[in-house]
């Protein structure tokens, strides 16, 4: 027996075995497990701290950490599992309560444990690479309390049903709702998306998805959006009162694809209501409301803008091609001019100023503007009528802001050269007759153009107001060298130079004495002045102020063309004059005669002289009176001459011509260009470079343009390349 | 009044210490001091007279009153590190103790703190200082691995395969290289955990699709987490292997092209600043030397000097070792009598520029000689030979302290980390360590 017991000794001194009690960790540990039932149960206040962690150090230190680990493992398992029983039996609304409270407990318990098993955590843990008391204290809530069958289902349905409430207007308690949401974030980020944030999308897409139907079945355009955005605040707040904000993103995703992206064309097309109707009636609030809320949704702008640039073509379309807004150029201008400040004012207080909306206005004006081959001509009649009488009485201010939105409308256009061509024609009457309001206006508007189109566009026009006011000096020295024509008939001569006013062929006539003699002094001093001119006089544009004295002595100042200062002056001479023997002494064309004649005589309250027999149209075999009754209440009277504001058709074909005649040389002239830096290209990428280059003036026609390409290699600027008959080769 | 609630009274071990709630406030939340009186324990308010008790040692309880008091670390002789270090450990206090141990790193205020002798005899290969004041030594095919408290802990074994060269990923993972077995396909280079020394993970080579088994030479590190190293495959993997220290996969693979080597290199260092990794392989491993600058982004030798062709009258002056001076746009060489050398890095084939600092050396040789090495830290330029290690400072590298110790032999390696200079002894594998003594008092 003793022989036994002592080599049993001997072999423990040996093993220098370090614990003599071998029931030592067995002891520890029950202390240690003790003292975690009683944190648990909130009954700490009798433990020692010292002697806890002492004890758990000293199971570190004879190697006992893994029995420790599991120990503290097992216990806390059971533990909670224990909580997961009283929070399921906690009924109805304390079931939120109770789990909220016991997390709380749990936390504050697994601190302590925590601080106990600190040696532990530092040393064995890190050593053996486990899970660290903290995080594994998580883990073991999360798979005993949240992850328990009876809680987990339930717990979800009880947060979703609380959300369901919300929503539906109930007040739910936020504080408890967020403190257990925290709970789920605390437990990692995983956790949370899967126990909450994916079910709770879920259940928010399944509601959103019925309500929205509810919605669009019932209300009106304006109204849904209204409650739409309604519900996406509601939705960001909540995320504010009570989840992770890393979940405002996804709610915010499913409201929008519920409520707006599957139901975008919907909305957009309602009738009575949509963004058609919105816009027609200046919806500002709703249109920015379908702004900010489209703008969330892939795709959203998209359907908005292009909705709007549909409708913009269609109404623009039907305005420019209406017949009977044709009829007043200015009206026709106006009106687009107002339907580009209308919508204007929509993109900049509805859609934010949003560029790409601005691009599709300006897109869809260029492409019903220029529906109307018309829209050059008007334009401009729109700044004559505007130069002429229209910005009387306006600020300088106001008037630069017309002048601006004509400038936008004039970039719109295509033919630039035509509005070029009929500017010039207005301009030059503008200024012949002296009718121009204001030269300053004339002026910007030249600038603009010019900033808008390059110096080419408008030498013209600037030589133009040149040649007025070299005009007036000249008449000024003309008087000065000739004192002795202060008596007499005074003549105000424009020279104009060719090329830059809009031709006319001149149309001669006979000249009254007087002034013929007076003609031909200026015309000997200007020829003395200036060598190597040739003038000729454009009696068909000029004017006169006459005196005149009736039959009963009543005088009067007659302001009149030169043609019909030129009728007039007969009668100084007899009382009567046939239309032929008027004919005969003018040898005025018979078509400008008539009309001179017709105004002379048959415009009522202006009639200077008698027709007859009476009637409207003037006939080869009439004879004329001095119309002696004649009588005004104004000194001065001004005989009009019959003519058309609007172009005649035989007219329009003319200017039309002349356009088109005028783009030959441009697109040679751009053939020639591009060829020279080229060398060789062919026939497609002559008429791309082409177009593109002339596009700021006018679209050219491909058609043309192959038209000048074979004329130039007519005349050996260009020729075609043996082999590959496409090509074409520029010729130095 | 609000004083004296601040005053804490302890019985450590039979004898009375007095403090104060800010004193152990020092002591961290994480540690028995911060649980000891977190809000949750101290549930009963503690009175004038109630006296903590701690069933520890009292004398060093004092010391580390004293280090929570201070900062300062006075320990008595009458206390060894163990000890110490056993009692900081209890109260969660180890990172106060390593933080006032030694100070910032200045070579020319180093002071030998230890020695620790190794296990065996015969010339270490490689000491690798590790990033929180640990080391690694390797020795055929055994790496042995301290902590900073010196204890050295489970050792990587290779079983026979032979130990090229180690380094520190972080304070708990030890890269190895090593030679390949023929037959085996084992060698190559490993991820290993410092604590246990277990294998993480094997990097592998693939050329052409195919995993071939090698023998991974010196290694480098860069901070965008790549580890480089030199390569000898069976066949024609001769190069720098690149790999990501996340992913553990091969990136990279710059092939050493026909008459410059780079698979045998001795030597690599990444340079940040230039974005280029320095391949040096150097006399005696090869008959000539070669030093090169890759950058990988488009795979080109971007400098390269060899002292092939040189006149035979300099031959003695072998270039041993080399490291690459950034700040200075040079390379810093050394042969085997101490002279230093530089190279111009801003021009392509450039010489270098000796200055010959001591013939003596010459005929004091030992039989068995260690060839030198070179580190740099911070402006500060290390050079080991025989038994002592040399600090150059400055724009003209002037001499301004030398490391030396008598036993233990010449230096075979040395290493510059975790604020601690490591110099391995061929003799005994003995290694000192040299700190700089915390900052003085005023």
């Amino acid at each position: 027996m003793s022989n036994q017991k002592k080599r049993n000794f001997q072999i423990e001194a040996f093993k220098h075995r370090v614990v003599v009690d071998p029931k030592y960790a067995d002891k520890t540990w029950q202390i240690l497990e003790r003292a975690i039932h009683q944190i648990y149960n909130q009954d700490a206040s009798g433990l020692s701290f010292e002697e806890l962690y002492r004890n758990a150090y000293n199971m570190v230190l004879h190697k006992f950490g893994e029995k420790l680990y599991n120990g503290f493992i097992t216990t806390m398992t059971a533990h909670l599992k224990e909580k997961s029983k009283l929070i399921e039996a906690a009924q109805g609304g304390s079931f939120l309560e109770e789990l909220n409270k016991k997390w709380n407990e749990h936390n504050k318990a697994l601190e302590m444990i925590r601080d106990i098993l600190m040696y532990m955590d530092r040393t064995y843990i890190e050593s053996t690479k486990k899970t660290h008391v903290h995080p594994m204290g998580l883990n073991l809530w999360r798979d005993n309390v949240v992850h328990f069958t009876k809680i987990h289902t339930r717990l979800l349905n009880t947060l979703l049903d609380l959300v369901q409430r919300e929503r539906t207007g109930e007040v739910i308690d936020r504080g408890l709702m967020r403190n257990v949401i925290k709970m789920f974030m605390n437990l990692g980020e995983s956790v949370y998306q899967e126990d909450f944030e994916k079910p709770f999308l879920d259940a928010s897409s399944e509601f959103y998805k019925v309500e929205s139907q509810e919605f669009i079945e019932s209300c009106d355009c304006g109204d849904y959006l209204k409650k739409a955005e309604k519900r996406l605040t509601e939705e960001i707040d909540r995320v504010g009162h009570y989840l992770d904000a890393k979940s405002e993103e996804k709610i915010t995703s499913v409201v929008e694809k519920e409520m707006i992206a599957n139901h975008m064309q919907r909305l957009v097309h309602m009738e009575n209501s949509g963004l058609v109707n919105m816009l027609l009636n200046d919806k500002y609030e709703d249109l920015g409301r379908m702004y900010n809320l489209f703008r969330r949704v892939t795709n959203g702008l998209v359907t908005v803008r292009d909705v709007m640039t549909l409708h913009l073509r269609e109404m623009g379309k039907q305005l420019v091609t209406d017949p009977e807004r044709s009829k007043d150029p200015v009206e026709f201008v106006q009106r687009l001019l107002d339907e580009r400040d209308k919508y204007d004012k929509i993109i900049s207080t509805a859609f934010g100023n949003d560029k790409t909306f601005q691009n599709a206005l300006n897109s869809s004006f260029e492409f019903f503007i220029n529906l109307n081959a018309r829209s050059p001509e008007f334009i401009s009649l729109f700044v004559d009528d505007k130069l002429r009488k229209g910005l009387k009485g306006i600020a300088d201010v106001d008037v630069e802001i017309i002048l601006d939105k004509v400038m936008m409308l004039f970039r719109y256009l295509q033919e630039k050269d035509v509005f070029e061509k009929y500017y010039k024609q207005h301009l030059a009457k503008r200024l012949l007759s002296g009718k121009t309001v204001s030269d300053e206006a004339e002026r910007s508007l030249i600038v603009k153009l010019k900033t808008e189109c390059g110096y080419q566009f408008t030498s013209k026009l600037e030589g133009m107001f040149t040649d007025m006011k070299t005009s007036e000096d000249t008449m000024r020295g003309f008087y000065g060298s000739h004192p002795e024509l202060s008596e007499g008939p005074t003549l105000i001569v424009q020279v104009l130079t060719t090329g830059s006013w809009p031709t006319q062929p001149a149309v001669p006539c006979n000249l009254p004495a007087e002034v013929s003699v007076l003609c031909e002094k200026f015309r000997s001093y200007y020829l003395g002045t200036h060598t190597g001119r040739r003038l000729s006089w454009q009696t068909n544009m000029g004017t006169a102020d006459i005196k005149a004295m009736f039959g009963k002595g009543q005088k009067h100042e007659l302001n009149v063309s030169t043609f019909q200062m030129c009728v007039l002056m007969l009668f100084n001479n007899s009382d009567r004059l046939s239309y032929k023997e008027i004919e005969q002494a003018t040898e005025i064309p018979a078509s400008d005669l008539k009309r001179c004649l017709q105004s002379l005589a048959c415009v009522k309250g202006k009639n200077v002289l008698k027709k007859e027999p009476i009637s409207k149209e003037i006939g080869e075999e009439d004879s004329f009176v001095v119309n002696d009754k004649f009588a005004s209440k104004f000194y001065k009277v001004k005989i009009g001459t019959v003519v058309a504001q609007k172009e005649t058709e035989p007219e329009k074909q003319e200017t039309r011509q002349r356009v088109e005649e005028d783009r030959k040389p441009q697109i040679e002239a751009a053939i020639v260009r591009i060829m020279k830096s080229r060398k060789i290209l062919d026939h497609n990428n002559i008429i791309a470079e082409v177009t593109k280059q002339l596009q700021p003036r006018f679209l050219a026609n491909p058609t043309e343009i192959k038209k000048r390409i074979e004329s130039l290699i007519e005349r050996d600027f260009l020729e075609r390349d043996n082999t590959d008959r496409k090509l074409y080769r520029y010729l130095a | 009044m609000g004083i004296s609630k601040d005053r804490i009274k302890f019985n450590v071990g039979g004898r009375l210490f007095e403090t104060t709630a800010t004193t152990l406030a020092n002591a961290g939340r994480d540690s028995f001091f911060g649980a000891l009186f977190d809000d949750e324990w101290n549930l009963s308010p503690p009175s004038e007279d109630s006296i903590h008790f701690i069933d520890r040692n009292s004398d060093c309880f004092s010391v580390l009153l004293d280090l929570l008091r201070t900062g300062d670390l006075n320990v008595p002789a009458n206390i060894t590190e163990r000890l110490l270090h056993r009692e900081a450990s209890f109260y969660g206090l180890l990172d106060h103790v390593r933080a006032a141990k030694w100070g910032p790193f200045d070579g020319n205020r180093l002071r030998l703190s230890d020695s620790v002798k190794g296990s065996a005899p015969g010339d270490g290969t490689a000491i690798r200082a590790g990033p929180d004041g640990g080391c690694c030594v390797a020795h055929g095919s055994v790496v042995h691995v301290y902590d900073w408290m010196l204890e050295e802990h489970s050792p990587i074994n290779l079983d026979y395969q032979r130990v090229n060269d180690v380094g520190w990923i972080d304070s708990d993972n030890i890269v190895l290289s090593a030679c390949e077995r023929l037959g085996r396909g084992e060698g190559g280079m490993g991820l290993f955990s410092s604590s246990s020394g277990d294998l993480r993970y094997k990097f592998q080579v693939c050329h052409e699709n195919q995993v071939k088994s090698y023998t991974a030479g010196a290694l480098s590190f860069s901070p965008d987490y790549k580890i480089f190293s030199s390569c000898k495959g069976r066949s024609n993997e001769y190069g720098i292997g690149v790999w990501d220290q996340i992913t553990g996969k091969q990136t990279d693979f710059f092939y050493e092209s026909p008459g410059w080597s780079l698979g045998d290199a001795d030597k690599l260092q990444w340079l940040n600043g230039k974005n280029c990794l320095l391949v040096a392989t150097l006399f005696p491993r090869k008959d000539n030397c070669y030093i090169s600058l890759l950058d990988f982004r488009d795979k080109n030798m971007v400098w390269s000097w060899s002292d092939i062709g040189s006149p035979m009258a300099i031959d003695e002056k072998r270039v041993r070792d080399a490291i690459a001076m950034e700040d200075s746009n040079s390379i810093c060489v050394v042969n085997e009598f101490e002279d230093l050398g530089f190279i111009d890095l801003r021009m392509y084939g450039g010489s270098v520029r000796w200055s010959s600092r001591s013939k003596l050396m010459k005929s004091k040789m030992p039989d068995e000689p260690c060839y030198p090495k070179l580190a740099l830290h911070e402006g500060q330029l290390f050079s080991s030979m025989n038994d002592s290690i040399s600090v150059f400072c400055g724009p003209d590298w002037v001499l301004t302290s030398r490391l030396r110790r008598s036993y233990g032999g010449s230096i075979c390696d040395f290493s510059i980390g975790g604020d601690r200079l490591f110099a391995l002894h061929c003799e005994e594998n003995v290694f000192d360590v040299w700190e700089t003594p915390p900052p003085p008092i005023i």
